[in-house]
């Protein structure tokens, strides 16, 4: 059984009130945070007051939804209504937006309890969460690495179990990544399923919100609840492929899994084992193995830094210190106080990602990187519709290796954005992606598998995904952190 | 070849500025990325051309009046503030 579905059975049966639970969630997270740094502001009050809400339907007899009085974390890009929203940046500290990002509205209204907001790479710049402006978050498998990025601090929150469920976003690999890293399952859906209002943008044309659990089918229950029309955001159309919980357990017999020999290409050994072990598993659950070609994926990284940093650049145009967030203490004129509140403002590799950003959308240079980059972005489209046509999902490693030692990723860029060169593929293209469990390396830190979908199918990789948890529930780890329900 | 001065220029037009001694190592690792980047033009030169991703096309609304934001609410997040508007000061 999930988390969401076990807290929803101890509400309702009345094992434990609402802010009973939360309050053990919130005295776990004093406990945990100093060393795993997931949480960057907790939020008791709110939490306790959605608790008692919770509480006084049930006194009253009143049926109460999946989602009601279960405590969850949102990454702090996600705006929240007058509670402080930074992006892990110096530059938007203090930042309290005055409306909130459809996904907590829907949850919200639903009565969800936010614990806090969570750590992540600033401006969700990274691979490792290190470049949060409060320092990164701490896996919970082990300590002494990394959470990933950039959703690093819903990760650590979730499989330390601190929160029952968290919302992160995805540009290049962000939820799947920490998720793959810390041994829980992480869903980016489909560009255009789930309202990005009130996300703050990183890349527009790649970015996704999408939750971060321990089990598939808590992954599952929030997406059906998030992905819904929004005419905030002219990009979503919601739920077009239908609700997936229904068809979680559907037979998986003769289902058509294909893998892509460049997915495997350049990854750990380990890692290469476990995914082709668990291709054995949906072998014996009667699904068909299919391998192809997809060579356009040797293009795909460099592709995605060059779009995601080109929309970085004109995304962040508007921090520049007068409308919110931070502002220099002196300066001379007001190009002086722009540049100087961006270049304090910002951190290292925000400043990085901007530069490049502005070069490869500059006069020369715009058609050699900009340009040709987008085309490709067309031609990768294209080879996965043409996958498609072998096979219902893709199945991929996550991340090519497992979670780096803490300090490993600030030291070579070039080297982090290679961690990314199995997630970014999907973005570019628009499609569903969830990572899963599937292993541990030498070490005991966990391995990640990803299964691509098609365009709006996020119900057939869920279904896929929960029958490997079904077959497979050794490799979802806990951890000694936490809440036991 | 990315040149010390291609990073200054491009610093300035990212309102950037970058201290003069940060400048040799930044103008490396920035050659570093580029020539990553440069990967992509070892691709075959057939491209199918992209506009947008999952058939998304344009969404019109009426043009309707809708309550917005109190300005004094938005004004609260600026750094500095007169009366209705965002104060922006030429000298400090």
């Amino acid at each position: 059984m999930g988390t969401i579905s076990k807290i929803h059975e101890m509400l309702v049966s009345g094992e434990c009130s609402c802010a009973e639970l939360t309050k053990s969630y919130l005295d776990e997270i004093e406990k945990a945070n100093p060393e795993l740094n997931a949480y960057v502001n907790v939020t008791p009050d709110e939490a306790m007051r959605a608790a008692q809400a919770v509480d006084k339907k049930l006194a009253a007899g009143e049926e109460i939804g999946m989602l009601e009085g279960v405590p969850m974390t949102l990454k702090d890009n996600l705006s929240t209504k007058g509670i402080e929203t930074t992006c892990c940046s110096k530059i938007l500290t203090g930042y309290k937006p005055i409306f909130d990002a459809t996904v907590w509205e829907i949850l919200k209204s639903r009565n969800a309890v936010m614990l806090g907001k969570t750590n992540m790479d600033e401006f969700a710049m990274g691979s490792s969460c290190e470049t949060s402006y409060f320092g990164g978050a701490m896996n919970p498998v082990n300590t002494n690495h990394v959470a990933g990025g950039s959703s690093g601090g819903v990760s650590s929150a979730v499989g330390g179990n601190i929160a029952a469920y968290g919302l992160g976003s995805d540009t290049g690999g962000s939820i799947r990544q920490p998720a793959s890293f810390c041994g829980v399952v992480g869903l980016k859906p489909t560009y255009g399923s789930v309202s990005r209002y009130g996300l703050i943008a990183y890349a527009s044309s790649l970015d996704q919100i999408g939750p971060i659990t321990k089990s598939v089918e808590d992954a599952s229950i929030v997406f059906d609840a998030i992905s819904a029309p929004d005419r905030r955001d002219s990009t979503c159309k919601g739920n077009v492929g239908g609700a997936t919980y229904p068809t979680l357990d559907n037979d998986i017999k003769g289902m058509k899994i294909g893998i892509a020999r460049e997915y495997l290409d350049g990854v750990r050994d380990d890692v290469r084992e476990a995914v082709l072990e668990a291709a054995k598993v949906y072998e014996a659950l009667g699904a068909e193995i299919v391998y192809f070609d997809l060579p356009i994926l040797k293009f795909a990284l460099p592709v995605y830094y060059i779009i995601a940093c080109a929309e970085a650049s004109s995304n962040l145009g508007r921090y520049d210190g007068i409308r919110y967030g931070y502002k220099t203490a002196h300066y001379n004129g007001t190009h002086d106080m722009i540049c100087r509140t961006r270049s304090e403002g910002f951190g290292e590799e925000v400043k990085r990602r901007i530069l490049l950003g502005t070069y490869v959308l500059s006069a020369g240079y715009y058609d050699a990187y900009y340009k040709k980059a987008q085309n490709l972005r067309g031609t990768i489209v294209k080879a996965f519709d043409r996958a498609f046509e072998q096979c219902d999902v893709i199945l991929a490693p996550t991340v090519p290796m497992t979670a780096f030692e803490k300090g490993h990723a600030v030291s070579d860029p070039i080297e982090t954005y290679l961690t990314d060169i199995c997630t970014v593929p999907v973005n570019i293209a628009g499609l569903p992606g969830v990572s899963v469990p599937c292993g541990f390396n030498s070490k005991g830190m966990p391995i990640g598998m990803q299964l691509i979908g098609k365009s709006f199918g996020e119900a057939q990789i869920l279904n896929a995904a929960y029958k490997y948890q079904q077959a497979a529930p050794d490799k979802f780890m806990d951890t000694k952190w936490g809440v036991r329900l | 070849m990315v040149t010390r001065e291609d990073v200054e220029n491009i610093a300035l037009l990212s309102k950037l500025f970058v201290p003069e001694e940060e400048l040799d190592s930044l103008t490396q690792s920035m050659q570093e990325i580029i020539n990553f980047a440069d990967e992509i033009n070892k691709a075959d030169a057939d491209e199918e051309g992209f506009d947008n991703i999952n058939n998304l096309s344009n969404v019109f609304h009426e043009d309707e009046v809708v309550e917005s934001y109190p300005v004094e609410e938005i004004l609260k997040n600026a750094p500095e503030q007169a009366e209705d508007h965002f104060l922006v000061r030429n000298r400090e």
